[in-house]
């Protein structure tokens, strides 16, 4: 299943004010879909111009987005503690 | 076992490892020996991980105005393994810089060894890895230590 929510989360410091936000990327899934149809034939002349398979090429760009899914990078330094996390 | 023993001493001999290094692999591959063979080992399958971590800490105890810097990645495994067959749908000329690029830069890996067949043996094998690195840095702001580790869980 695609990745539904993005959580990015900033601590500012040394005041240590924080904000979440939520990022709800199926709405951005649902706004990029009408774009991604129109790039389906562009792609598909491109991986056949490269001597690529498009199927494969969008079936394996279909699992990156899948796999985006439970990624989580968190980064504490001097300044902040930034945390993104991809549920 | 032999196999890993020989690939560290060819490494050595080729350079890329101290022979310090050579010697902590060497002791952390007995040390898995043992385990490895009183277990149930080949009967059953190890456990697949399912994410990849970098931890990376990083702090300077001479200088008071250094914070630490930590930094936590958890990559899904599902990630690299996609990403693996990204790199199998690189076109032949653009694969031929790759390898000439990545040659120059002295790792020799020839990027269409990589298929779909040996994929899943790939990504498996990084179930077993552990990468410790400690670094201790001296420069004018201090003495300043990073330990980076990479395993899977």
């Amino acid at each position: 299943m695609i990745p539904l929510v993005g959580v990015i989360s900033v601590r500012r410091r040394p005041r240590s004010r924080s904000f979440r936000l939520w990022i709800p990327l199926f709405l951005l899934w649902l706004v990029l879909l009408p774009f991604a149809l129109l790039a389906i034939p562009a792609l598909f002349l491109v991986c056949l111009i490269s001597g690529v398979n498009p199927f494969e090429a969008i079936a394996t760009l279909g699992n990156i987005l899948v796999a985006l899914k439970d990624t989580h990078i968190e980064i504490d330094n001097r300044n902040a503690l930034v945390l993104v996390r991809i549920l | 076992m032999n196999e890993h023993r020989r690939q560290i001493l060819e490494m050595l001999s080729a350079g890329k490892i101290t022979a310090d290094e050579a010697e902590r692999l060497i002791a952390a591959l007995e040390k898995d020996a043992p385990a490895a063979s009183s277990g149930n080992g080949s009967s059953t399958p190890a456990a697949r991980a399912k994410y990849l971590r970098v931890l990376v800490d990083s702090e300077n105890g001479d200088n008071p105005y250094h914070r630490p810097v930590k930094v936590n990645i958890r990559v899904p495994m599902q990630l690299l393994r996609a990403g693996v067959r990204l790199a199998g749908l690189i076109p032949p000329q653009a694969r031929e810089h790759v390898n000439e690029a990545l040659r120059e830069r002295g790792i020799p890996f020839d990027l269409s060894q990589i298929r779909p067949d040996n994929l899943e043996e790939l990504v498996d094998q990084l179930n077993e890895l552990t990468i410790d690195v400690d670094v201790n840095n001296s420069h004018a702001y201090g003495n300043e230590k990073v330990k980076v580790r990479v395993f899977c869980e």
